[in-house]
């Protein structure tokens, strides 16, 4: 359309044409939907206008009575819908259902896909539902991964001691390898073992997510690493910009039922109303920069040019967990789908672990704290021990950092386990129980 | 929709410029200050296809820089509820789809994608019916109804459906 060529031209002359258009669009619309809303207060016009239409439409088709008429019932009813539109999300604050331009704030945002697109709460609710049934029919559930110190491990270039240079002369291309230098920013990132195999056997059960206390920037980045032709995460990846709540994260967010999410994290407390879901991993330390920050004194996986076990890594034993998880919540349960717990099932294979023993407890806690409240008092509990506070026959651990104290020397005489309390975090991360010689209280004094 | 009109605007043009090539300058620097750029009014500007006059610089006190009047013909863009589009899909997820139209953004919630089509998540997520017969997915091209606009500083903002006759795929890249 060329206004220049035949019409006098100004710029208010063609602004006015714009403003023209724009109010006779809007008019034809709404004309039309004030026609609509005659007819439906009126039922006698209802009849007449249908009668009309009908005819017209016969005029034009061949004659199909009954089609036309079932399809112009459905015009109507679907028009009486639209005008009560319950506005049930926005893009660019506009009603994602009738266009409507709305200014109010309610909702949640999901900047991970659009940065303008917002959802209400009960639109969230349906897409969890419909979402669900979907996922469950090919028999998948909903998986949270954490990057820093769960899949990865990052660290700046100048936070690299003189014992990691070698490693600036090591990194790979994007394609195979698993420590990288990125261009994008000074940092360099090793990918825990096995996390590829573990990425490609958990998409066959899972719908995953990233969810990083990282930015957007990052984040986008370690996606790329971790996932280079999008057949992991898709637009699935939530970072700190995005998060609804600060130092937290949350399955807001995330589009799936909370009764089938997973999450796997190395920080607990990221996850306060969440640890019913969580897989708590052993974290993931690399580089020596990151140890430090963790309080470390060691020497770094870095530095001592080693890495974690491929085959028996941590990655691997979450792996064989999810899978273990999986196959219940599917082949074993005997319940409706749709009422079918994954925290459940987290519950009972987690309570396995340390069945049957019975432990007890000598100089872990601080005085005059509150046994029960203890986190190793905690984890033993979940992990299917029973903890008690009184030496009896029955007990079958001691866990004690002291070998001197009454309760050790008295497990020594009746050769009960004597144990470091590393050994229920151990059995905690690696979800079986471990040896308990390789725990043992004389260990400590030998190092 | 396409316009051609005349629009005018107030350069500023550094009195280096100054000199034979000072309306190259000036026709230059509006090209990169206009092209790309948007206005709720006129929409997205396209192109710059013609100077319709310069008027008389004025110098400004202090700076020494000159402010030009240009009356200029361009070619805009921009989007109108009840307009048919085709658009390019971008992102297809459970809550709908993502498509650009050059510089416009559209979103089709999933409200208002036919009810026999149906979300397939996977790592090529796609809504299709249930025969199989048509796919939307990532690179689709679709044509689609706009029923709401909003035109900012650089971004233009569409909602769309495709819940209408005649509406829809029109061309699948992976069928081709």
């Amino acid at each position: 359309m060329s206004l220049a060529t035949d019409s006098p031209v100004h710029s208010s002359s063609s602004d006015d044409f714009a403003a023209f258009l724009d109010g006779e669009l809007d008019s034809i619309s709404s004309a039309s939907l004030d026609q609509e809303e005659v007819e439906n207060d009126d039922g006698s016009d209802v009849q007449s206008m249908k009668r009309r239409k009908m005819e017209k439409m016969e005029s034009i088709e061949e004659p199909q009575d009954s089609t036309s008429h079932r399809s112009l019932e459905e015009n109507l009813e679907a028009s009486t819908k639209k005008d009560v539109c319950t506005h049930p999300g926005f893009f660019g604050a506009m009603c994602i259902l009738c266009g409507q331009r709305m200014d109010d704030e309610s909702g949640v945002t999901f900047g991970y896909i659009h940065k303008e697109l917002r959802l209400g709460n009960d639109e969230i609710a349906r897409l969890r539902k419909t979402d669900m049934k979907n996922l469950l029919r090919h028999k998948k559930l909903y998986l949270v991964l954490d990057l820093d110190h769960t899949l990865l491990n990052s660290t700046e270039l100048k936070d690299l001691t003189s014992e990691e240079e070698y490693l600036r002369s090591q990194t790979d291309s994007l394609q195979e390898g698993n420590l990288f230098k990125l261009d994008s920013m000074p940092m360099m990132t090793k990918l825990r073992p096995f996390v590829h195999t573990f990425l490609k056997e958990a998409s066959t059960m899972f719908e995953m997510y990233i969810y990083t206390m990282g930015d957007r920037f990052y984040a986008s980045e370690m996606a790329k690493l971790l996932d280079p032709k999008k057949e992991y995460f898709n637009c699935r990846v939530i970072s700190r910009d995005e998060s609804t709540q600060r130092h937290q994260k949350g399955l807001d967010l995330v589009l799936g039922q909370e009764s089938s999410v997973l999450i796997l994290d190395d920080t607990e407390s990221a996850w306060p109303k969440y640890k019913d879901n969580l897989i708590l991993m052993e974290r993931y330390n690399y580089f020596a920069s990151s140890c430090r920050q963790f309080g470390f004194n060691c020497k770094s996986l870095s530095e001592l040019k080693t890495d974690e076990n491929e085959p028996d890594g941590a990655l691997a034993t979450v792996l064989k967990v999810l899978k273990q998880i999986h196959n219940i919540f599917f082949d074993e349960l005997r319940e409706d789908l749709a009422v079918r717990d994954v925290r459940q099932v987290l519950k009972t294979i987690r309570m396995e672990v340390l069945k049957g023993c019975k432990i007890i407890f000598s100089h872990v806690f601080p005085i005059k704290f509150q046994a029960e409240n203890h986190p190793f008092w905690r984890m033993a509990e979940q992990l299917g021990a029973t903890c008690s506070t009184e030496l009896d026959p029955s007990v079958t651990h001691v866990v004690s950092t002291d070998i001197g104290t009454e309760k050790s020397r008295w497990a020594v005489k009746e050769k009960k386990f004597l144990v470091r309390p590393g050994w229920i975090e151990a059995a905690n991360y690696l979800w079986q129980k471990q040896p308990e010689e390789n725990f043992s209280l004389d260990r400590i004094k030998n190092q | 929709m396409f316009f051609h009109i005349v629009l005018e605007r107030n350069m500023q043009l550094h009195p280096r410029h100054f000199g034979r090539h000072l309306r190259d300058n000036l026709i230059a620097k509006l090209m990169k200050d206009v092209e790309g750029t948007c206005s709720g009014r006129h929409g997205f500007v396209v192109a710059i296809t013609g100077i319709e006059n310069i008027g008389k610089g004025m110098i400004r006190d202090g700076t020494g820089f000159v402010t030009f009047p240009v009356k200029y013909q361009c070619v805009v863009f921009r989007p109108f509820k009840g307009e048919i589009l085709e658009a390019v899909v971008t992102m297809v997820n459970k809550m709908g789809f993502f498509a650009e139209a050059g510089p416009v953004q559209i979103f089709v919630s999933n409200h208002l994608i036919p009810d026999d089509m149906e979300f397939q998540s996977g790592d090529a997520p796609n809504y299709t019916t249930s025969d199989g017969s048509v796919k939307i997915q990532k690179d689709s091209e679709v044509r689609l109804k706009i029923i709401g606009t909003r035109v900012d500083a650089t971004e233009i903002f569409c909602i769309g459906t495709i819940k209408d006759d005649f509406l829809g795929v029109i061309n699948d890249p992976a069928s081709t």
